[in-house]
């Protein structure tokens, strides 16, 4: 559950953290406006835990804990939160990592068009 | 449209214009997610629509209208479930759909002039999301969970609440099928308040038991976040 998964790490390293954000652009909402997907995106995944990978309730918060604690420890919350969770999914094998590079570059792609 | 007249430049607030990396994998995940049938896009948005409309205003009124009532404050204290339909929230069906997680006997703990009492989750960070809504930052830290239990007193006093020791402190634990809210004795000189005036003071901390409520006082203790050392790392 430790090992390091490159794209989340190259995350860590940009820093797009919201305080930084949030002084950049002169917003001041305490939290990212990604925040209550995140929330629903949890609680959908809690509702579903029935695939053995999935994390259930408990297991995806003690994953969050131990990895925020440890190779996110630099990130603030919600990132870290949204980050372990990532991580949880990946090291489960419930997302692949290369499948979740690809969607990440085609989502931002969209983003920006 | 008649009559609009009005700058929209001068009233839009500013904005992050840059598509960060969060921003991107919140998105990416969700979309995999749904793709692989684990959850529909359905489920996703009425969760989300659950996470964007609750806040401890209901349960702020749920104690301003118990001090304001003693008949209101023994239903609450008897049927809290009865009491919080009346402040609007329906603890079966809080969303409208069902949350498994937040499905749970709900409790109301009244501080006496002798006991005070406090509401942490020790395993994870089971909350009365429905009524309180989302958790602060805090209250999710192993720090404060794994050192409210041992040393209270000490726990609260960084929060600026200082306790007399003629006064226990009783630690509530909630879990995935318990979820509990304070409610605090009324301040003195708040008697003659209306039960507006009151919601006011009724702040989160207070509904938590890291504050006691205070005439004047209706914001939040800002606490630094302290990271958690993990075991295998400390020393």
């Amino acid at each position: 559950m430790s090992e390091r998964i490159e794209a989340l790490q190259e995350m860590v390293e940009r820093n797009q953290v919201w305080p930084v954000m949030a002084a950049k652009y002169g917003v001041e909402n305490p939290v990212p406006p990604w925040k209550t997907s995140l929330d629903g995106l949890c609680d959908a995944l809690d509702h579903a835990a029935c695939d053995e990978n999935v994390p259930n309730f408990k297991e995806r918060r003690d994953e969050e804990d131990a990895l925020s604690a440890t190779v996110y420890a630099n990130l603030p919350y919600p990132e870290n939160q949204l980050v372990a969770l990532a991580h949880s999914l990946v090291a489960r094998g419930v997302i692949d990592e290369a499948e979740l590079k690809r969607r990440l570059a085609s989502v931002r792609e969209r983003l920006e068009a | 449209m008649a009559g609009h007249d009005h700058d929209h430049d001068r009233t839009v607030k500013p904005m992050v214009d840059e598509i960060t990396d969060f921003e991107v994998l919140e998105i990416a995940l969700r979309e995999l997610c749904i793709e692989k049938g684990i959850f529909t896009a359905e489920e996703h948005r009425r969760f989300t629509e659950f996470a964007e409309q609750i806040g401890p205003t209901p349960a702020a009124h749920l104690v301003a209208k118990a001090w304001v009532d003693p008949e209101f404050k023994k239903l609450a204290l008897a049927e809290p479930m009865t009491a919080s339909k009346e402040v609007g929230v329906d603890w079966m069906e809080p969303t409208g759909f069902g949350t498994p997680s937040d499905f749970t006997a709900f409790q109301i703990l009244a501080d006496t002039p002798t006991v005070h009492n406090v509401i942490v989750c020790a395993l994870c960070s089971c909350y009365p999301r429905p009524i309180l809504g989302n958790s602060p930052e805090w209250y999710r830290t192993p720090n404060y969970r794994r050192r409210l239990v041992r040393w209270p007193r000490q726990v609260l006093a960084e929060f600026g609440l200082y306790l007399p020791d003629e006064i226990s402190i009783h630690v509530q634990d909630s879990n995935q099928k318990h979820r509990f809210m304070v409610m605090a004795l009324q301040p003195q000189g708040t008697e003659d308040w209306t039960e507006d005036q009151l919601v006011e003071i009724v702040t989160r901390d207070v509904l938590i038991g890291v504050a006691l409520p205070k005439a004047g006082v209706t914001t939040n203790v800002i606490t630094e976040t302290r990271p958690a050392i993990h075991p295998g790392t400390a020393g």
